[in-house]
């Protein structure tokens, strides 16, 4: 008598051993930057450093991902000052270029042909919703062919999303 | 052919993101006179950033003083955070951005560092 009310009650058990859960998203107007690749600096010459990768660097790339097309600005700055550096006595020289590599749609090439540059940083219209990965480009000169000091360098460059 | 798709599915769950949302906040009055806000939040995925500052600037970037709980957000890589922002009745005007900003402490020593950094452009 007592196994079969076990058993119905261990099928009734089966029977129900299943729930619905929901799952909710809402999608919004957003910019998500992502740093894709960390830059490294080569040191092709003793007075130079440089993130090109023929000169031994690695270039850093930074990912937009824009929902809104035209909510956003875009500004990358390249750095002008070493963050942590060995005590350094003369000058540096620094120059740098960010521009779109790669990208989800092929229209945003528009970003780099509207692109305005003032100091060291570069303006980008995001006109175009989706993803597009920017290359940035840096390279610091020390003094007259001086030799940097050894050491470890560091420098920072800046990924803003501004909201329009 | 499944080991290119394991591959690829761990390479792309690998983000390493900065998320600040809504694009256009609204303010709003608080429970305190004088007072308006509103909730900012903030996604971490960059393992490498564990501070977040919140600053609020007029249309010509001059800052514009606010209160926010807490103005330096301490966060946890892929931890969600929401911060409430104040701003004086008096300076709601002239206050057009919300920015957040990821905070690299002096310790880290990469070769190159990428900042971050998000401004929501306040609704009129």
């Amino acid at each position: 008598m007592k196994q079969p009310l076990i058993l119905l009650t261990a099928l009734m058990a089966c029977a129900g051993a299943y729930a619905t859960t929901p799952i909710n998203g809402t999608v919004e107007s957003k910019c998500i930057i992502t740093t894709d690749t960390d830059g490294v600096y080569g040191n092709p010459a003793g007075d130079a450093l440089s993130t090109d990768p023929a000169d031994g660097g690695v270039t850093p790339i930074i990912r937009y991902d824009i929902v809104t097309a035209d909510a956003y600005v875009a500004k990358i700055t390249h750095p002008d000052s070493f963050s942590s550096s060995p005590s350094l006595t003369d000058t540096v020289t620094w120059t740098g270029d960010s521009e779109a590599g790669q990208m989800s749609d092929s229209t945003m090439s528009a970003f780099n042909t509207n692109k305005v540059e003032y100091n060291n940083t570069t303006e980008f219209d995001l006109s175009v919703a989706g993803s597009v990965w920017f290359e940035v480009t840096s390279e610091a000169e020390y003094g007259y062919e001086k030799a940097f000091p050894a050491g470890n360098y560091s420098a920072v460059v800046t990924a803003e999303c501004i909201a329009q | 052919m499944r080991l290119i798709i394991i591959l690829l599915a761990t390479i792309g769950g690998y983000v390493n993101a900065h998320q600040w949302t809504p694009t256009h906040p609204e303010m709003r009055p608080s429970h305190i006179q004088g007072l308006y806000t509103t909730e900012m939040h903030l996604f971490n995925s960059r393992k490498e950033i564990n501070y977040y500052s919140i600053r609020v600037f007029d249309k010509d970037w001059v800052p514009v003083p606010f209160a926010a709980a807490p103005s330096l957000i301490r966060t946890k890589y892929l931890d969600h955070h929401s911060s409430d922002i104040y701003i004086r009745k008096a300076d709601l005007k002239r206050a057009y951005y919300i920015c957040s900003k990821s905070k690299i402490l002096n310790t880290v020593k990469d070769p190159s560092i990428i900042a971050s950094r998000i401004c929501s452009k306040i609704k009129k």
